[in-house]
């Protein structure tokens, strides 16, 4: 087949084979094993994981903005924008669909020109703010149970030792 | 083992420094480690300049210039320095309509945030598995806007309104 041909409706068509490629073919075989390896795998969680704490401690922030920006719209939207782009990958599920929800309805009534219902808005800034303040508490929460609970197993281990 | 990736030269285009720096560590998860990173499409502009680049993640929204301005540039601009490099999409506008835009910008893959490892990386896995033709027409230029050859259709038709054309003559 040519790398370059046109089609019945006069589009020109170019086959990978006619455009330079990210890399080599042996090059390509070796990276697709990479990207599918346990190893690559690993690392990328630790990566993510890495990346939840400042990114939780980032949305609160954007919480406290929210608030702040009271009903200047197009704030609020850009915020919540933010919020629903990062809060699930922080672990912040529920903040990040709120917040998603939010963005739809605004994006929605902006599309067909319609004025946008504040309460609406309002409550689900509130419910945002709620549910992050919520699922960072239940992390701090978590967190202190589980330092309480090894702080326990090490009294008793060195009790028993 | 030598994973062909540590050789890519990367582009992070993001307004967002958390998820710049979420890209920048999924991407050395990977091996590549020469990454540039831009906030906004115009910023992107000037790194494409400077260097070479051969995958390229980008946002949709961003300001000045967003990631549909950025890709319409890099797909057809005179002085591109490679009109075929793979781009993804990465947003939380998944509206079906910004989507579509982004088709129609010339993006390669969209990818939806939430981000995980396992999408980006399925992304990239397709760029590099089924590296798809290109196409140029009347009013675009990119990756062909179809994943999906009809075995048994012969015809020059593809779409509803092409067969609404048929019917005028």
């Amino acid at each position: 087949m040519p790398k370059i041909r046109k089609n019945a409706g006069g589009a020109q068509i170019i086959t990978p084979d006619g455009y330079p490629q990210m890399m080599s073919k042996p090059a390509t075989a070796r990276a697709l094993l990479a990207l599918r390896s346990a190893e690559t795998a690993a690392k990328a969680q630790v990566a993510m994981e890495a990346a939840i704490p400042p990114m939780r401690a980032a949305i609160l922030r954007y919480v406290d903005e929210m608030e702040a920006a009271g009903r200047d719209l197009k704030k609020l939207f850009a915020i919540a924008h933010e919020i629903r782009g990062f809060a699930e990958t922080a672990g912040m599920i529920t903040t990040g669909r709120i917040a998603e929800i939010l963005c739809r309805y605004m994006d929605d009534m902006e599309r067909v020109d319609k004025p946008l219902d504040t309460t609406i808005v309002a409550l689900h800034a509130s419910a945002i703010a709620r549910a992050a303040r919520a699922e960072e508490d239940d992390v701090r929460m978590g967190e202190k149970v589980a330092a309480e609970l090894a702080a326990l197993v090490a009294r008793r281990l060195a009790e028993a030792h | 083992m030598a994973a062909g990736l540590e050789s890519l030269k990367a582009l992070v285009v993001e307004d967002n420094t958390h998820m710049r720096s979420l890209l920048r560590a999924l991407l050395n998860a990977l091996g590549i480690k020469d990454i540039c990173e831009a906030i906004h499409g115009q910023a992107a502009m000037e790194a494409l300049r400077d260097r070479k680049i051969d995958l390229v993640l980008t946002d949709l929204a961003m300001s000045p210039m967003d990631g549909l301005e950025l890709t319409r540039h890099m797909r057809n601009d005179q002085n591109s320095p490679n009109p075929f490099v793979p781009i993804i999409m990465i947003t939380g506008h998944t509206e079906r309509y910004r989507v579509e835009a982004a088709r129609d910008a010339g993006v390669t893959e969209f990818l939806a945030k939430p981000i995980t490892a396992h999408n980006l990386f399925a992304r990239i896995t397709e760029i590099l598995e089924r590296p798809r033709a290109f196409v140029r027409c009347d009013g675009y230029f990119g990756p062909d806007r179809r994943r999906h050859e009809v075995d048994n259709y012969g015809g020059p038709w593809r779409r509803a309104e092409d067969l609404q054309d048929v019917d005028a003559r």
